[in-house]
């Protein structure tokens, strides 16, 4: 499907608020390419018409604070995963590695099924887009609350990685 | 390399720690990752985000979705006048410039007909709307007979009626002083319920010269006219609640 919006322009108030990262995004939280699409459109689609009658907000990161709304409100109508306690695991050193075999939907996916507000953190975290003040802000989370997050992300991801790729954890290092 | 001890904060900024040196955009941070940089625990960590960051970067964009990259969709869009307009802040400021240059257009209008005294006669023309004929001494006589009257009675020198309204009948006659002292003679007659006011006329503050102006003036106060005339360093007026037109008939067409 070709979605055409002739004439469109829309004000970006900074090099902030970048498109593709801002598709990127969705992809990360749905997990899938087409529901991704639709709310990256549906997305712009808002701001070019806001645009085109100069009420676009003039807010920093409105782009990807809308998106993030629609994403949630997307994956609410899917089927939810039961909330279960993941395993856990230490950071390896093998780790980039391990991460180097995934495809991009893999991850996408993993961390589309976090539940929010540590699937959007993980997603603009990993976005390399904002820093973490910028999160903050997007996220409305405090700093220990992000950092916990994050942490608890990473320690999840790892242990999904030795459970899913063949390699074992060096249990040595 | 073993992590050093860090404080709950310092911990909390190290787990959010970005993975490029361009993000580093404060001193708190740069600060622990400068004090943690060298840990295992930390270089393992950075190693792992790069590696999902790497994979994110990795994410392939549908081509139906390019095409919101191009510059034309992501420009800023254009100054337009309507745009401008439209901001309340420019509205506000044009409606008030609006209102600004129509005081002045309006003070403008109104000092073009001033001249000499013109003040003074739009107070009197105020005091002949609120006087009532019963403040006014009884007084049954052609109206130039009463500068005998006030020279006479009151010192009032040249208080003299012009000729083209000198034969008018009148009802009564009072002086008083107005707010700056300056003796008031006011006439009522009977002719159209008509007011005449007898004033100094203006003088230079520097020489004390009496400032002339020729022939007749008009001036309008609360639907109230009065024509203008000076002579010997006095002021008549004469006053009616109407229009221009109700009092031109009176005024000798030499006016100006």
């Amino acid at each position: 499907m070709r979605v055409t919006f002739p004439f469109c322009k829309i004000s970006v108030s900074a090099s902030k608020q970048n498109i593709p990262q801002l598709y990127r995004f969705c992809f990360l939280m749905l997990g899938d390419a087409r529901k991704a699409q639709d709310v990256f459109h549906a997305t712009l689609r808002e701001a070019a018409a806001r645009a085109a009658q100069g009420e676009l907000p003039d807010e920093r990161f409105w782009l990807f604070r809308d998106a993030r709304w629609r994403c949630l409100e997307a994956s609410e109508t899917d089927l939810q995963a039961e909330p279960v306690g993941l395993d856990e695991h230490d950071i390896g050193p093998e780790a980039p590695s391990q991460i180097e075999q995934l495809d991009p939907t893999q991850l996408a996916i993993w961390i589309s099924c976090a539940p929010d507000p540590q699937r959007t953190a993980l997603a603009l975290f990993y976005l390399d887009e904002f820093d973490y003040r910028e999160i903050l802000n997007l996220t409305e989370l405090k700093l220990g609350e992000l950092s916990r997050l994050l942490e608890l992300g990473r320690r999840q991801f790892q242990a999904w990685l030795y459970a899913m790729l063949p390699q074992k954890p060096n249990l040595n290092v | 390399m073993k992590t050093p001890r860090l404080s709950r904060r310092r911990r909390d900024l190290l787990n959010c720690a970005p993975t490029s040196e361009e993000r580093v955009r404060d001193r708190p941070m740069r600060a622990v990752i400068f004090r943690a940089g060298k840990s295992s625990e930390f270089v393992n960590q950075q190693n792992f985000d790069r590696a999902v960051a790497e994979l994110v970067r990795a994410i392939p964009i549908p081509p139906e979705t390019a095409e919101w990259f191009s510059t034309d969709l992501i420009s800023p869009s254009k100054w337009t006048w309507k745009k401008t307009v439209r901001n309340p802040a420019v509205l506000a400021i044009g409606l008030a410039l609006i209102v600004i240059v129509g005081v002045l257009v309006f003070q403008f209008v109104a000092r073009l007909n001033d001249f000499p005294g013109s003040a003074t006669a739009r107070k009197l023309l105020a005091i002949a709307g609120s006087t009532r004929s019963v403040l006014l001494d009884p007084v049954n006589a052609d109206a130039g007979t009463l500068s005998d009257l006030f020279f006479m009675k009151h010192g009032l020198e040249h208080y003299d009626v012009p000729p083209e309204f000198a034969d008018f009948r009148t009802i009564g006659c009072r002086v008083f002083d107005d707010d700056e002292s300056r003796r008031i003679a006011q006439i009522w007659v009977a002719e159209k319920r008509m007011q005449f006011f007898l004033f100094p006329a203006e003088r230079d503050v520097k020489t004390g010269a009496v400032l002339k102006f020729p022939g007749w003036r008009y001036v309008h106060q609360e639907n109230w006219i009065g024509a203008v005339t000076q002579h010997n360093g006095v002021c008549f007026m004469a006053a009616l609640r109407g229009r221009e037109k109700d009092l031109t008939p009176y005024i000798p067409k030499t006016k100006q």
